[in-house]
């Protein structure tokens, strides 16, 4: 564990002087919360702004997530990694301080974009409630850094990568539950946005949201990220010697 | 004691062999591994530093073998690869306390100063490294590797990019370093450089080691003398030329390299020879000889590294990274 504690802290270093892409990450979400947030005129709700922060808080988690891919290809391509790999510590310390620092870095995000919600009008929810919700971003935070970093292994060059994260990011997003209930989707949206992993987290913080607890949702999200990590660290094992 | 050694050490990628049965045995030295671009040291150095798996064959670091105790190795080497890695937003201090508390040196912030002390950078040390000149990232990179007091350090063209200055600094940079009783593993294309500096270098040349010694020795085995002629057109297309007491090295672009036992006597000889062939010679120079003419002679016409292959490419990409 000691020695995954100095990736982190140089991804957190490195991430803090740059003040600009500290603010830009920021700007997608929050532009998505105020202009859609606020100003769609929506029917089936009264508080669209309720409705639609679950989804924006997930799809900050989703961009950090992906950012979290992206690190990793840089330092690749410009020669950090080999020589972490030359390292004696466990190899694998390099994928974990990445993913952890991809989803540490997405909860800062989500609690700035939770701020933001909360200062335009959204509903304040208990302290347990920001717990569990919380506890369940971190959990997809981790499920796409972990996704990210295993393609950003398996691709060579950057250009692919980002082409990548752009082909997934909107389709991902607009066919998930986030802008609507299932309910008032076309009939052949429903069962797409029901097997979207980003349903998954945003069904699970309404829920909290409505005070109950989604065990289901966690206990499967919990699983999902098991499996890709493992996925993740046997390409990485095979990628490298 | 032993450093490193291989024993038929091959790495293939594809059909192409990148190293080619490779024995080496490298003390408490100052080691430098020569050749053109593309003729297998780095794919030696990958897999000497763990990062690479073998084709066939073995080779031990410190008496530790590379595939069966990856990690014992890893432990006791240092890896500079040729990329210059440094965090440019972060403090040179930063870079080295980072690689201090990766390796988990006990007092990493003293190993760090220390380190930084060794390589002259501790006035600049909290600069960030944005700000280094390209000399000062190289040295900060050597402060990185040093911070675990290696037995082994491995340098991939430590002065590629360098101007002469920062050159000759990291070479005595390299120097102590071996003071010190570090043995230190450097890959270059620059022969003067080795010859300045290394103990012993082994020049390589499609993955296959043609000549291995000291520079003196290495140079010892031409003649006193070297010739060398400067012809109209391309020499490539010549036939060698036979001309009594001395020997034909060979030929880069329209320079031709003869060794001689007496250079003066030699001119004149190679002048009517070339001359009576009908060659225009344009300039004749005679000199020492030097670990570029020992090159030309075991590898012959440095080549162009062959054109880009995709495949290769590819799966070079795959492996390294």
């Amino acid at each position: 564990m000691s020695a995954i504690v100095p990736y982190i802290r140089r991804d957190f270093l490195r991430w803090g002087r740059g003040r600009v892409a500290v603010v830009s990450t920021l700007v997608m979400p929050a532009a998505w919360l105020i202009f859609v947030g606020l100003a769609l005129p929506i029917r089936f709700t009264d508080n669209y702004l309720d409705f639609i922060t679950p989804g924006i808080l997930v799809m900050t988690m989703l961009s950090a997530g992906l950012a979290g891919g992206t690190l990793l290809m840089f330092d690749k391509i410009l020669g950090f990694m080999n020589k972490f790999l030359a390292l004696p510590a466990p190899r694998e310390n390099i994928l974990f301080g990445k993913i952890l620092f991809a989803s540490g870095r997405g909860i800062l995000q989500a609690t700035i974009i939770l701020a933001i919600a909360i200062l335009i009008g959204a509903s304040v929810y208990s302290p347990l409630q920001y717990a569990v919700t919380y506890l369940i971003l971190f959990l997809f935070g981790i499920l796409v850094a972990a996704f990210a970093t295993t393609v950003a292994l398996y691709l060579d060059d950057h250009d692919s990568l980002s082409a990548f994260n752009t082909m997934i990011t909107m389709p991902l997003f607009f066919t998930s539950s986030a802008l609507m209930p299932y309910d008032v989707m076309p009939p052949w949206l429903r069962p797409i946005a029901s097997v979207n992993p980003l349903s998954f987290a945003i069904d699970a913080v309404r829920a909290v949201d409505a005070g109950m607890m989604p065990s289901v949702q966690i206990a499967a999200l919990g699983l999902l990220s098991a499996g890709v990590i493992g996925i993740c660290i046997h390409v990485f094992r095979r990628t490298t010697v | 004691m032993i450093a490193i050694e291989t024993h038929n050490l091959t790495r293939y990628y594809g059909a192409l062999r990148a190293v080619d049965h490779l024995d080496l045995t490298i003390e408490n030295e100052i080691f430098g591994l020569l050749g053109p671009n593309g003729s297998g040291k780095t794919t030696t150095v990958l897999m000497l530093t763990t990062l690479l798996r073998p084709s066939e064959g073995t080779a031990s670091v410190c008496g530790y073998d590379v595939l069966a105790k990856g990690t014992e190795v890893r432990k006791h080497i240092s890896y500079v690869p040729q990329d210059m890695a440094v965090d440019i937003k972060l403090t040179g201090r930063e870079n080295v306390l980072f690689y201090a508390d990766l390796y988990g040196v006990d007092n990493p912030k003293d190993r760090t100063d220390e380190a930084l002390g060794t390589m002259e950078l501790s006035d600049r040390a909290d600069d960030l490294t944005k700000t280094y000149s390209g000399g000062m990232r190289r040295r900060l990179e050597l402060a990185q590797a040093l911070v675990h007091e290696p037995d082994v350090v491995f340098l991939d063209e430590p002065t590629l990019g360098l101007d002469v200055a920062a050159r000759k600094k990291i070479w005595e940079h390299i120097r102590s370093l071996k003071k010190t009783g570090m043995t230190v593993f450097v890959t270059t294309h620059y022969m003067d450089e080795a010859d300045r500096y290394c103990d012993r270098v082994g020049i390589i040349s499609s993955g296959r080691i043609t000549a291995l010694g000291s520079p003196p020795a290495l140079k010892a085995r031409l003649m006193k003398d070297v010739v060398t002629i400067s012809v109209e057109g391309e020499c490539s297309s010549l036939q060698e030329p036979v001309i009594e007491g001395t020997e034909y090295l060979g030929c880069t672009g329209s320079d031709l390299s003869f060794t001689a036992e007496n250079g003066r006597e030699a001119l004149p000889l190679l002048a009517d020879a070339l001359g009576r062939s009908g060659i225009r010679i344009r300039q004749m120079s005679l000199r020492e000889p030097t670990l570029d003419d020992v090159f030309l002679q075991v590898v012959g016409q440095q080549e162009e590294t062959p054109g880009f292959n995709e495949q290769k490419f590819r799966i070079m990409l795959r492996r390294r990274r």
